[in-house]
């Protein structure tokens, strides 16, 4: 009896302790770089000034675009231009796929 | 035992029944009162403008793409901020933003009109009428 109570207690830990270490969410995507939200906000959802969008929930193909519109320099922006230059491929999509799946922006109609 | 039984049921059932009148007191309905407007409600009651006509058929549409020269999506503006708008339909104006639609849609625009436009996009509150679950 009294070794089923301890087996039963080590499964509960083991039990309790995973759950912790899902708890941080899972499939929550990758933090993105700190530089997007000391101008975009946290989650891209508070702009620090009026003129800086909210990317919070923006369309994801539309953020690759747009970050390769300021890399090539199609689109000037002299902050973005900047930023816009140290990023790869790879650290465009991360960062639009990021910001596409917090909660913001809504197809008004 | 059996001596003290009854009469402390008694006392229990005249304790609920206290309690729930009491409680009924609490909750009696006051005359109904017009729903509060808040801030959210208000913010969706800007009326649109007219030119937003023009804004709607591609912006309004979930998913919606452009077609030409870039297959992309066309981008929320459904709580956009305002200025931002504003800056992006100024921009395309004078040229400064490439998409020859929205060149072509910003060139019929007043200022006046960029303005409302803009000022009904910001005041869409995501957690109405909101795509993302």
């Amino acid at each position: 009896m009294y070794r089923l109570a301890r087996r039963c207690s080590y499964l509960l830990i083991l039990l309790a302790t995973g759950n912790l270490c899902l708890a941080d969410g899972g499939a929550e995507p990758q933090r993105p770089d700190a530089a997007c939200e000391a101008c975009h906000g946290a989650g891209g959802d508070k702009p620090v000034s009026p003129e800086t969008p909210r990317l919070a929930g923006q369309e994801n193909d539309y953020l690759v675009e747009a970050l390769l519109q300021y890399r090539k320099g199609a689109r000037q922006n002299p902050i973005m231009g900047a930023m816009a230059k140290s990023l790869n491929d790879e650290q465009i999509r991360e960062l639009a796929k990021y910001f596409s799946a917090q909660r913001g922006l809504t197809e008004k109609y | 035992m059996k001596a003290t039984f009854e009469p402390t049921c008694a006392a229990i059932q005249a304790a609920i029944i206290a309690f729930c009148a009491a409680s009924a007191n609490a909750d009696a309905p006051t005359a109904p009162t017009a729903p509060i407007a808040t801030a959210s409600m208000a913010a969706t009651l800007v009326p649109a403008p007219e030119k937003v006509a023009m804004c709607r058929g591609c912006h309004g549409i979930a998913q919606y793409r452009t077609a030409y020269p870039l297959v992309y999506s066309v981008p929320k503006l459904g709580g956009q901020q305002a200025a931002y708008i504003v800056k992006a339909l100024q921009d395309y104006k004078k040229g400064l933003r490439n998409h020859a639609t929205m060149q072509s849609i910003a060139a019929t625009l007043t200022d006046d009109e960029v303005a409302a436009i803009a000022a009904y996009y910001a005041a869409a509150q995501s957690a109405i009428g909101s795509s993302n679950p």
